[in-house]
């Protein structure tokens, strides 16, 4: 039985720093088991928002529920226990220098599942081969590449086989082809693994062909938040003037062949 | 004067930020507890990166306490005392303190910069994200590493400047080793290394917490890394310094 109550809900979210207005009023549901990005220039408070909704920062008013429970009252304990129903992909891999790739990705199973030393190994080994990264458990994460990086990262934040994936730029600083890589790694874990995904990107080609929702932040306020083809034919004028710094855009209902797409 | 101002307004706010932390860290600490294997490697990493240095100061200052205690107390007739100037003023005072300096150079800069560099580099949100308290994870282990080696340090610094003290009293100024010893010995008692064990472990909670403190409000970028590492290094020298006053105070004013 699908249940399509949104799996992250945010209410009138408001946040400054200082005098500095960052979030201003956002309501956003995240549906479940669908794929939402959030795009917007680049210090709209797009990684601010992220941080709302893994309880790293508390709004000043409003509220966000992840899994009906509400992260602005709940006790630290209730706080882990919905964290531990989390991935998340840092910016820059967030991996610890001082362990192996195989220690970092090992890391969430061995604080908290029980699982014998043998089975972690496997489960790393098999998330290490999704990501494209097989037999490198030994090597040091000062040997890897941005890309690789990520992609570490990224074995990391599905190694618990989580109910939510959150992504914070998965392809900034990237080249075009390891960007490619990454976005069609989403989309393969996507159809793999069923999950509800978060993604925080300015890249908005890579965006387009992964998102099944897109919202765009702005000054604050989500200016546009709809299903990805309504979307891009959005009349919003900061949304189109957004858009067609990158891509071709669609012209009409039907005319959706312009859209950037792993053939 | 405006600077003054803005100065006394920044320390008083550092202050009320290291209240709340040491008070996050005690709760974090009393509910999670260290993770495994942790609290042995940074006990031993801490002691094997203060020891070659700590030895070699050690030694020197044991050197000139018998240079000094010879030139000062011979015009007096009391050539003799010289090994209890140095068992006296190392044990009570110097040793604790050479050690703390030490182990704040070493250990101390190294947490504040590690933890600094997991900061910027979003490493202590991951631990968050994870589940993972921070606070346990990273401070705990240190806290309980550097409260199990700093007094054994300590113990073996005294051993090092006695042992100095008594090379340079025989060898150099040609007085009588057993002489030295006995004088050594009348001048400390057993409860003389307890208190310097005690003093240790003050100091070793001082460079802990200071150092993990300023890693973990470490501002963003390079700069802020270094910064870090300077104040941490800096501010545990100050307080270690000046709250030793105290501490001898409680510990040997009765004496007098």
């Amino acid at each position: 039985m699908s249940d399509s109550r949104p799996t992250i809900e945010l209410l009138d979210v408001h946040k400054r720093f200082g005098d500095l207005v960052v979030l201003d009023g956002i309501d956003l549901a995240i549906p479940p088991g669908e794929t939402t990005a959030i795009i917007g220039p680049s210090g709209t408070g797009k990684s601010v928002l992220l941080k709302h909704i893994v309880g790293l920062l508390q709004p000043d008013s409003g509220r966000v529920c992840c899994f009906g429970t509400d992260l602005t009252t709940a006790t630290e304990r209730q706080l882990y226990a919905v964290r531990q129903r989390f991935g998340m992909l840092f910016q820059g891999g967030a991996l610890f220098d001082s362990m192996s790739v195989g220690e970092n990705v090992a890391f969430p199973l061995e604080q908290h599942s029980k699982l014998s030393p043998a089975k972690v190994r496997q489960r790393v080994e098999e998330k290490l081969d999704l990501v494209g990264l097989p037999d490198t458990w030994d090597r040091a994460v000062s040997q890897l590449s941005g890309g690789q990086r990520k992609r570490v990262g990224l074995a990391r934040a599905i190694v618990t086989d989580p109910e939510v994936v959150l992504f914070d730029e998965p392809t900034s600083g990237l080249d075009p082809l390891t960007s490619d890589q990454i976005d069609r790694l989403i989309l393969t874990m996507k159809a793999h693994l069923g999950v509800t995904f978060v993604v925080i990107s300015h890249d908005i080609v890579g965006t387009v062909r992964i998102a099944d929702h897109i919202a765009m932040l702005h000054e604050g306020k989500l200016v546009a938040w709809d299903r990805t083809p309504a979307f891009l034919r959005s009349e919003i004028p900061i949304v189109r003037a957004f858009l067609q710094r990158n891509l071709v855009l669609p012209s009409g209902p039907d005319d959706v062949a312009t859209l950037p797409s792993f053939g | 004067m405006s600077g003054l101002r803005t100065a006394l307004a920044s320390g008083t706010r550092q202050v009320g930020a290291f209240s709340w932390f040491v008070l996050d860290f005690t709760r974090a600490a009393l509910r999670y507890g260290p993770p495994r294997g942790q609290v042995m490697r940074e006990a031993w990493r801490i002691g094997i990166a203060s020891l070659p240095i700590l030895l070699t100061i050690s030694a020197f200052v044991g050197t000139n306490l018998a240079l000094q205690g010879f030139n000062a107390f011979r015009p007096l007739g009391g050539g003799r005392l010289v090994g209890m100037f140095v068992s006296l003023a190392g044990v009570r005072e110097l040793a604790p303190m050479i050690a703390a300096a030490m182990v704040a150079a070493k250990a101390g800069t190294e947490m504040a910069s590690q933890i600094a560099v997991m900061r910027i580099g979003e490493q202590v949100d991951a631990l968050e994200v994870m589940a993972v308290n921070p606070y346990a994870y990273l401070v705990t282990p240190r806290l309980l590493g550097i409260l199990l080696v700093l007094p054994a340090l300590t113990i073996i610094s005294i051993f090092f400047m006695v042992l100095s003290g008594y090379l340079v009293s025989v060898h150099q100024l040609g007085l009588n080793g057993s002489v030295f010893l006995h004088f050594a010995s009348q001048g400390i008692a057993a409860v003389d290394f307890l208190y310097g064990a005690l003093k240790a472990m003050y100091f070793g909670l001082v460079i802990c917490t200071v150092s993990c403190f300023f890693g973990f409000t470490c501002q963003r970028g390079p700069e802020g890394v270094g910064q870090a590492t300077n104040r941490a290094v800096v501010v545990s020298a100050v307080v270690c310094v000046c709250s030793n006053y105290f501490i001898s105070e409680i510990l040997y004013g009765g004496l007098s």
